[in-house]
């Protein structure tokens, strides 16, 4: 099946913010790479610093890229003229992740629903309202809220509403930056179930970034571990999660707490903070706090290599390391 | 320090822009200043006298070369002369500054010794008596425009009560007791509004710093209160409160007219007043010049403060 | 948008309202001269008498409102609407617009306001006609500020962002997101500067530079008659009065509006701290636990009623030991926290029950007392460090106060032990991070610092409130690592509040389970997950993701706000497994097992 996005070498910096323009500009992605088919869930996963947010908005064309290009659908949207780039605007969506600020506070559920209904002339203006009710039936709400604000709905419900906006104009990718990570656990699983049955149901292309592991393991097919900014492993969810090759991988998912004693592994503990993007670390970038560093890995930036069907790692030791885990 | 340069640049930019816009209104405005100085009275000037008074003030000249032979002059510190009496015009400004400048210390003072410590403790007995109280005189005397107190302390302590001379001037050297009883009213007019400006401003901003994660911490820490009032809350509250005593001592210089006019105070804004009713084009450029090089200065000040209040802000 | 008080609405409208019904009230000409009847007592014909040229005063004070009010409102609102466009154009088109937009009100501001106005009167010449552009062009810098700093606010909004990623023109943003979210500080700019142009404008009329005579206006009026101050004092008193209950009226309606319009500007009416109900003393405690509650109950009063968002609340934590306290927002779980430590915000009280630390009863201490206490025996530390520290402080000092709180020595020692704490609790070079700024920490540091400080008097007791929810996966091992050290080594007991269920099996002994303010199980985190006693528990350990890849199971609804709580058991309308009896009275906390407590009345079937 042919990708329904893709993104080629994508690199994002920023200026620094120093007045005078001294200080480096912030690195936030390095040739970022991937493609999403229809129907498939890629989960980008990272801490905060490893640019997971920036690639969502680089996708969705909301920020220009350094340098790389992104395609949709055959267009590279780099390259689109304004007429074309607001058509291609309605194919892909965002939901965001703090389910306060992302709705404005002035105007009734309904109307900031209409708006992508009206922007986009996806339905007749006479059928607008009916259009707004069975979206909202079709995240779990009903036709009354149209006419309520959002200060009457939980973050729960305005999180459904924001994913009602979104699907409003019947796109083809949607780009979910951290959608259940200020929800309660109770809230968080009823909106994953939705996303999940949506998905399903209409084969959405979905972009799903967050930095909790088990929650992308549960929604996600595909997986990215990114760190500052570069891809360090990326293939199948299970497989990076039930056999992660790449030591920051390995350190990820032994610091992510459990519920299960069974599964609590030997704990990688890292030191120390991630350093700065402004100023990364030369050759591999996560080797300041890698167990396993060694002096090649100041020289070298690894690259992605094939470990098994889709599964890639950057690692210089990825080999010897594996003998090492044979605990 | 590259905070410092880049503020200290800016505002040297201010001055020249505002030198400029000074030059400009004088020069574009409808009228022609000669003519108006000569028609007093009503009657037509003759042609003769205008086209003189012209040359002599350089008004004859291309627009360009005019403004850079002012620039050259401010720049070298000299504003020129009056049209009324031929005198230097920094002289009269020099002599009337430290007496507007000496209200409006002594307003200032005045005011952050009641506005301050009121404030403070009404925001810690919030809601109380002295709180509702205080409040409500406040709001009251940011109500009363300043030319009305002034009126009405004259008609009552001066007139009413003769216990202080309605206005006049008398130098510190001559006279001290005299010009400081002198003093008194004008300052105390300046100083009603300036402090209740202060109370609410320091009754606010205690309050939203008491509310604030980092006093939990303190009281978490279990230091005494009167500690966290000095060394936690005050320091923090201390930022906004000076920025706004600071901006309104800067509208003062200029808005101490109405006072200086209502006690007869012969301080800077008089002789703007004058100037203005005179056209004495010249003392008006250098009142607004030098006004407004003070304000600007004091608004670098209060920049460079904060910096070192905060030490965020010193990041850039 | 809270409701705005309509006092100050009245006030002003009234005002409005005379002055705009002035002509049809049949009053004496105010231009009408009389010299005869000069400074003439109230009569029929002139209520208020007649001034130095027989002109009556009530007629010229009303007609003097219609001058007033007219410049101050017709400039006011230019300057709104030009300042508005000129915001909001600066601020979304950005580039060389903001820059033209900004960078030209930094120059009007140069100017001290009423010089700006004495410098283009000179110029231009008194009159009505110079005064309205002369004020619209001081307002225009306070309109296009605030305009301009609520766009860039708003800019970076997601709901901004939304727009924009549904394919939305920047002219459908800017006005149906942008001007209606800065809605609010305009229309509080207008009242203040409709407010202030009534000031200047009498000023300036009072040094004859402002409406020309004979024109009425008060500022023209209050100069007049002080020339006859002697004579007629009343003269001066009328127009000084009217002058300042018009200012006051449109300075309320500021203020009525702000407080409308900004959440936190909002004067919160004083809640004094209830005196504590001391009928129902706490039992004694049996010696030992670090820290015991008994049937804690906090109230919060609101306008709408008490609500209670702690109810019936028990814990007994010994020394060594790390209790979780778990649940979801609007649990309770942190307000229980903080009054343990006898620090509630001022609108919660405590209505029942007792908290002892170190056998004595905090809730029933001396503030002097209570403060010696904490910090010393008892500690917290909070979720967000960058918040909890002072920010104008450095690190070292804010460590040694919370050493010297509680020890008379010297400034030098405290510091000294501040650097070996912050080396202490793991941070690399700490004699150079002693000397550092909050905001020059990462988040991870941060909190250690803040344990470091929490840990200073070696507290028998340490209360974490959600202290690594802020931070990254591999920074919250760090910090979880550290927290269990430290316990294991000072022996002191750990009271864990947080919302993951993942961590408190990673870090807790016991736990207890809170939902809308109740505990409703407690017991040791093994068995309690293994083999939850409430369905509350089961339902929300089913809702965590696990990592075998499967959903996490929902549970359906949501959490009752502690305003409605229902009747019975308040886990009931979401409850799988609810019958009759969990829908009415009280339920009690039962221990079932030694040592395992549960709220349900149906655990037996359960289980």
């Amino acid at each position: 099946m042919t990708p329904i996005i893709t993104a080629e070498n994508l690199s994002k910096h920023f200026p620094s913010r120093h007045v005078l323009g001294r200080g480096k500009p912030v690195q936030a992605v390095s040739g970022f790479s991937l493609a999403v088919r229809r129907g498939e869930a890629v989960g980008l996963v990272g801490e905060s610093g490893s640019g997971k947010s920036t690639i969502g908005r680089l996708l969705l064309g909301l920020l220009p890229p350094s340098a790389g290009r992104v395609v949709l659908d055959g267009t590279d949207i780099g390259k689109a003229d304004a007429a074309t780039l607001r058509r291609l605007r309605r194919r892909m969506q965002l939901v965001f992740q703090d389910p306060y600020s992302s709705l404005d506070p002035r105007r009734t559920v309904g109307a900031q629903i209409a708006d992508g209904l009206a922007i986009h002339r996806v339905v007749p203006p006479a059928e607008r309202h009916g259009r707004v009710e069975a979206l909202l039936t079709q995240v779990g709400l009903t036709a009354a809220h149209a006419e309520r604000y959002p200060h009457e709905f939980s973050g729960g419900q305005r999180q459904r509403v924001g994913i009602a906006r979104a699907l409003a104009t019947e796109p083809d990718f949607l780009v979910a930056d951290e959608p259940v990570s200020a929800l309660d656990v109770s809230v968080q699983a009823q909106v994953l179930a939705l996303l999940a049955d949506l998905r399903r149901r209409l084969g959405l292309a979905m972009l799903f970034i967050s930095h909790d592991l088990p929650v992308v393991r549960s929604i996600c097919d595909r997986a990215v571990v990114l760190y500052l900014g570069r891809v360090m492993e990326e293939g199948p969810a299970a497989d990076v999660f039930e056999r992660p090759r790449h030591p920051y991988t390995k350190a990820l998912l032994s610091a992510s707490p459990t519920l299960d004693p069974a599964r609590r592994r030997t704990r990688i503990l890292l030191a120390g903070d991630p350093p700065s993007p402004a100023d990364p670390p030369s050759g591999c970038v996560f080797r300041t706090r890698c167990p396993w560093a060694k002096p090649a890995c100041a020289d070298t930036i690894p690259q992605l290599s094939n470990l098994g069907p889709g599964h890639r790692v950057a690692c210089l030791r990825v080999d010897e390391i594996a003998d090492i885990d044979q605990e | 320090m590259l905070y410092v340069l880049k503020r200290i640049g800016v505002s040297l930019l201010l001055v020249w822009v505002v030198a400029t816009i000074v030059f400009l209104a004088i020069r574009l405005v409808p009228g022609n200043p000669a003519e108006i100085l000569l028609s007093q009275g009503g009657v037509a000037p003759p042609p003769g006298a205008v086209a003189q008074l012209r040359a002599q003030l350089g008004l004859n000249q291309p627009l360009g070369v005019q403004y850079v032979e002012d620039m050259r002059r401010l720049l070298m510190g000299n504003l020129g002369t009056s049209m009324q009496d031929q005198s230097p015009v920094a002289d009269e400004i020099l002599r009337r500054l430290p007496r507007t400048l000496e209200l409006i210390v002594a307003a200032a003072i005045l005011s952050v010794l009641v506005g301050l410590p009121s404030g403070l403790l009404a925001a810690i007995w919030r809601g109380g008596m002295f709180d509702r109280v205080a409040s409500w005189l406040a709001a009251v005397a940011l109500a009363v425009p300043v030319f009305v107190v002034g009126t009405l302390m004259i008609e009552i302590f001066a007139l009413g009560l003769h216990w202080a001379p309605a206005g006049g001037y008398v130098s510190f050297a001559r006279h001290p007791l005299r010009h400081l009883a002198l003093l008194a009213m004008p300052a105390t007019t300046i100083a009603v509004g300036l402090a209740a400006i202060l109370f609410r401003m320091t009754r606010a901003s205690v309050l939203d710093v008491s509310m604030r994660d980092y006093i939990r911490t303190a009281r978490a820490k279990g230091v005494a209160p009167r500690r966290i009032l000095a060394r936690h809350v005050l320091r923090n509250a201390l930022m906004p409160i000076v920025t706004v005593l600071a901006l309104n001592l800067g509208s003062l210089l200029g808005g101490t007219v109405l006072v200086e006019y209502v006690f007869n105070w012969p301080g800077l804004s008089g002789l703007l007043v004058s100037a203005v009713n005179a056209r004495d084009y010249p003392e008006v450029q250098g009142v607004v010049l030098v006004i407004s090089v003070l304000f600007v200065a004091l608004n670098l000040a209060v920049d460079l403060l904060y910096a070192v209040l905060d030490p965020r802000v010193r990041q850039g | 948008m809270r409701r705005l008080r309509l006092g100050p609405v009245v006030a002003v409208g009234a005002i409005a309202t005379v002055a705009l019904l002035t002509p049809f009230l049949g009053l004496a000409n105010p231009l009408h001269m009389d010299i005869a009847h000069r400074l003439a007592p109230p009569s029929p014909a002139h209520p208020l008498g007649t001034d130095a040229y027989g002109r009556g005063v009530l007629s010229r004070l009303l007609w003097g409102a219609r001058v007033s009010l007219m410049v101050a409102s017709s400039s006011s609102l230019l300057a709104c609407v030009f300042g508005t466009a000129l915001g909001l154009a600066g601020g979304f088109l950005r580039g060389p617009v903001e820059f033209l937009a900004l960078r030209g009100m930094d120059v009007v501001l140069c100017f001290p306001p009423l010089l700006l106005a004495l410098l283009v009167v000179t110029l231009l010449g008194p009159g009505a006609g110079t005064l309205i552009p002369v004020l619209v062009v001081l307002y225009l810098p306070g309109f296009v500020r605030v305009v301009y700093a609520g766009v860039i606010s708003v800019r970076t909004q997601d709901y901004v962002e939304a727009m924009r990623s549904l394919g939305a023109g920047r002219m459908r943003i800017m006005l149906r997101t942008i001007l209606p979210n800065v809605g609010g500080p305009v229309l509080v700019q207008l009242s203040l500067a409709a407010a202030s142009a009534v000031v200047l404008e009498s000023g300036l009329s009072f040094l004859g530079l402002g409406v020309v005579p004979p024109t009425p206006s008060w500022g023209l009026m209050i100069g007049a008659a002080r020339a006859t101050m002697a004579q007629a004092p009343l003269l001066l008193l009328w127009p000084c009065l009217a002058l300042s209950v018009t200012i006051l009226a449109l300075n309320a309606l500021c203020d009525a509006l702000r407080d409308a319009v900004d959440p936190h500007g909002m004067t919160r009416r004083a809640h004094r701290a209830g005196i504590l109900e001391r009928l129902a003393p706490g039992l004694l405690p049996a010696r030992g636990p670090a820290l015991q509650v008994v049937g804690l109950t906090i109230a919060i009063d609101t306008p709408a009623g008490t609500i209670h968002p702690v109810r019936d609340v028990s814990l007994t934590v010994m020394p060594h030991e790390t209790l979780a306290l778990v649940g979801e927002s609007g649990s309770g779980k942190s307000l229980t926290g903080l009054a343990t430590m006898g620090l509630l915000p001022s609108i919660a009280r405590v209505e029942r029950g007792a908290v002892w630390v170190e056998g004595r009863d905090v809730l029933r201490l001396d503030e002097a007392v209570l403060r010696r206490l904490r910090g010393e025996m008892v500690a917290m530390i909070f979720q967000d460090p960058l918040s909890s520290l002072n920010p104008v402080q450095r690190i070292a000092p804010q460590i040694a106060e919370a050493i010297q709180a509680h020890s008379a020595g010297a400034g030098k020692a405290a510091k000294r032990r501040a650097v070996e704490l912050l080396r202490h609790v793991g941070i690399p070079d700490p004699e150079r991070r002693a000397h550092n700024f909050p905001h020059e920490m990462s988040g991870g540091m941060r909190q250690r610092a803040m344990i470091a400080m929490a840990i200073a008097n070696h507290p028998r007791l340490l209360i974490a409130d959600e202290p690594t929810t802020a931070l990254d996966v591999t920074i919250q091992a760090q910090v979880l690592e550290l927290l269990a050290g430290l316990r294991h080594e000072s022996g002191m007991a750990l009271v864990f509040i947080t919302h993951s269920l993942p961590v408190v099996a990673e870090i807790a002994d016991r736990v207890s389970v809170m939902y809308a303010g109740e505990i409703v199980e407690q017991g040791r985190v093994t068995e309690v997950f293994a083999r939850p006693l409430h369905p509350y528990t089961a339902a929300l350990l089913a809702s965590v993701p696990r990592e075998d890849g499967s959903l996490p199971e929902p549970i359906p609804g949501t959490v009752p706000p502690p305003s409605a709580l229902p009747p019975g058991c308040a886990f009931a309308p979401r409850c799988r497994h609810v019958a009759a009896a969990c829908r009415t009275g009280v339920l009690p906390l039962m221990e079932v097992e030694p040592g395992r407590l549960t709220r349900c009345c149906r655990w037996s079937d359960l289980a």
